[in-house]
């Protein structure tokens, strides 16, 4: 049935009016939409999206650690994106591949600087990158927050660009030593690194001879290629030094190669990796026997291995993500850390975020409780180094799950 | 000390070797400098890993499996890669194998993802001694095999009517055309063999390592492997392996790891500069 107005000029007018006042109130919304979402595209801030950088190897010699590094880092901030995002933006990830080449991070931190401008980087996990690239962030715009790998070059003197995000080498030989020379019973030790011959390997193996001297005892290294085969004449090294343990700093590869090839001469010799080189692929690589006296030290929880709130948290969404596989790995857990680091940060940055808030901001000092997924470690102005309390973990094959030598707090005798 | 470098250089070598074969057969037969091979190392990993991990076969199966789509591989290569573009610039045959190896690469991370993963085969890999030398048996079955495999294409090259075709038609494309020798046949058969030599030098680099795409380093070994020995050399591929294999272990043992790349290449650089045909090779004469 047809209705007819019986008085249509006043319908039109009514109609006309309704449109006008919601095209008011829509105008009125955008206006105030727009002064809250300011844009600030030169630092990578826009009205719907926030875009972050990340400088990590994804296909190169050390991609089989840092790639699960990235997802972390990536599965956080989708998470976070799917809660509506960060005071209604969205955080846009822009993750380059420097394929562990230091010329083309260079050319992937020009990018993320100006071309597809960030505003702000994390990872760079080639220590050499940081090396090169030190001067030119210090005096850059972009923070770099949570690097993946911390080297003195770019961590001191302490500057408010750089934020360390991965357990220290310092602290990882001080724990490490400190753990072995107490559970040894040792006097003395003499401890021996194996590293691949990067400018992190050296800096490593320095901290190791500091943590050594402490207790008396000597150090000694012998490094090897990232693409070693064999390993032959780095065990035969180890064998005519004798040292009473070893430590471990590579890739995973570097783990494997070792610890094979000292089941290979029938030396039986315990050894620790550095964070890096927990991953289960190292356990499934070197079985049950081969991974033994295998253990590494890490400021990091793997996923599933505690009941702690934060752990729950991110294994509920790898699974979610489909990352079932990753979550056990140290650099996953990592990445997520380091991903809830920056999303907290930007939080703070209320609706105009730009970089040069986001350092002002990171400056006054900030604390990120992962809720077990490592101890709360926080950022003072004269402090930037992040997580410094680590401990030791093994792998039980039985169960398949890595098991834990104590409590974060029983090592913080070795870091102080 | 010296013994044990000298095995463990010569088994790396043995497998260096291996794939410098398949380098060599391919470019005796086709003439293409083949910057791929290092990736159809990669691809032999990750073949095995199919067939062992993912479609669980039984193990004889599975090197069934590697070997055969590493074959097809080759030919399917061949056919829709490089016959089109034969009689072209050496040049953009060599932008092509580059540029095949990066859409290798790219393809086997996105099946696989970016991580290495385990190659587990029941291949023994225990230790026996000899005296103070302790000889690995994982070494030694990849040095076997890798003779095993030497000798096999060797025999046939030399002792079989299609080696010796394949030859008559590396020697002379023209001459083997008017025979009625169907040269793009023995072109395809050549490039399978050279992807199933280098997909066997991966399965035991895989092992020996872990599996990734970075095993394509180490298979590009084979590139002054085979400038040393010789080109167009089968046995100086051979030799240029096992002398690349010999080098690595003893300047990582007497200088650094890193230095044996310096030895190498000044090694390649040296035999460029001297004898650029190669120590097995045989110098191109010119009639004027």
């Amino acid at each position: 049935m047809k209705t007819f107005s019986r008085n249509p000029g006043a319908s039109v007018l009514h109609s006309l009016l309704s449109h006008a006042r919601l095209a008011a109130i829509a105008g009125a919304s955008l206006a105030a939409a727009s002064g809250m979402a300011q844009e600030v595209p030169e630092d990578g801030v826009y009205k719907d999206r926030i875009d972050w950088g990340i400088l990590m190897d994804l296909s190169g010699p050390t991609s089989a650690s840092q790639a699960p590094w990235v997802k972390g880092f990536q599965d956080y901030m989708r998470k976070i994106n799917e809660a509506g995002g960060i005071n209604g933006r969205k955080v846009n990830v822009l993750a380059e591949d420097n394929r562990f080449n230091a010329a083309t991070d260079k050319i992937a931190y020009e990018k993320l600087v100006s071309q597809t401008p960030v505003i702000a980087i994390s990872g760079m996990g080639s220590s050499a990158s940081q090396v090169a690239l030190a001067p030119t962030i210090k005096a850059g715009k972009v923070p770099i927050v949570g690097t993946y790998t911390p080297t003195k070059a770019l961590s001191e003197p302490v500057s408010p660009m750089v934020y360390n995000g991965f357990c220290g080498y310092k602290q990882m030989a001080q724990a490490g030593i400190g753990f072995y020379v107490d559970q040894l019973k040792l006097k003395a030790p003499k401890v021996m690194t194996v590293s691949i011959e990067t400018a992190g390997g050296k800096e490593y193996h320095d901290f190791v001879a500091e943590a050594v001297a402490k207790y008396g005892g000597t150090a000694t290294s012998v490094t090897m290629k990232v693409t070693a085969v064999d390993v032959t004449p780095q065990v035969q090294e180890i064998m005519a030094q004798k040292p009473d343990f070893i430590t471990i700093y590579g890739v995973n590869n570097t783990a494997v190669l070792t610890m094979k090839a000292l089941a290979q001469f029938g030396v039986k010799m315990p050894a620790f990796g550095i964070t890096y080189l927990g991953s289960p692929a190292v356990y499934q690589a070197l079985g049950a026997q081969g991974s033994a006296d295998y253990n590494f030290i890490s400021c990091f929880t793997p996923g599933g291995s505690d009941q702690s709130v934060g752990n729950r948290e991110m294994s509920a969404a790898a699974d979610k993500f489909g990352r079932v596989g990753l979550k056990e790995d140290i650099n996953y857990v990592s990445g997520w850390v380091t991903g809830q680091m920056a999303a907290e940060s930007l939080a703070k940055l209320g609706n105009s975020p730009t970089r040069a808030k986001l350092v002002e901001s990171m400056a006054k000092g900030f604390t990120v409780d992962s809720k077990g997924l490592a101890a709360p470690f926080s950022y003072t102005p004269d402090n930037h180094n992040g997580p410094t309390v680590l401990k030791m973990f093994g792998y039980d094959h039985a169960t398949s799950k890595f098991k834990h030598f104590g409590d974060y707090g029983d090592y913080a005798k070795y870091t102080k | 000390m010296l013994a044990q470098v000298l095995f463990s250089g010569l088994a790396l070598g043995s497998i260096y070797g291996l794939v410098a074969l398949g380098f060599a057969v391919v470019f005796k037969a086709t003439e293409v400098f083949n910057f791929a091979q290092g990736m159809f190392v990669v691809c032999g990993a990750y073949l095995a890993i199919t067939g062992i991990s993912l479609l669980n076969l039984p193990f004889p199966l599975a090197m069934l499996f590697m070997v055969l789509a590493a074959a097809l591989l080759g030919v399917l290569i061949h056919m829709f890669l490089i016959q089109p573009v034969a009689g072209q610039p050496m040049l953009v045959v060599i932008m092509l194998t580059i540029a095949l190896s990066i859409v290798l690469r790219a393809a086997i991370e996105i099946i696989f993802g970016s991580q290495g993963r385990t190659l587990n085969t029941p291949l023994p890999s225990g230790v026996f001694k000899i005296g103070e030398l302790r000889i690995s048996q994982l070494h030694l079955t990849a040095a076997l095999v890798s003779w095993g495999c030497m000798a096999v294409f060797g025999t046939f090259f030399r002792f079989t009517s299609v080696g010796l075709l394949m030859r008559a038609t590396a020697d002379g494309h023209e001459a083997a055309v008017v025979s009625g020798v169907n040269v793009n046949m023995m072109n395809r058969l050549a490039w399978a063999i050279g992807v199933v030599l280098a997909a066997v030098g991966g399965l035991f680099l895989g092992q020996l390592q872990i599996a990734s795409t970075e095993l394509e380093t180490i298979g590009l070994l084979a590139l002054p492997a085979v400038v040393i020995g010789g080109m167009q050399s089968i046995p100086g591929a051979i030799v240029g392996g096992l002398l690349v294999g010999l080098i690595e272990q003893l300047a990582a043992s007497y200088i650094s790891p890193k230095s044996s790349d310096i030895v190498i290449y000044a090694l390649l650089l040296l035999i460029l500069m001297v004898r650029p045909w190669g120590l097995f090779g045989q110098r191109e004469l010119g009639r004027v």
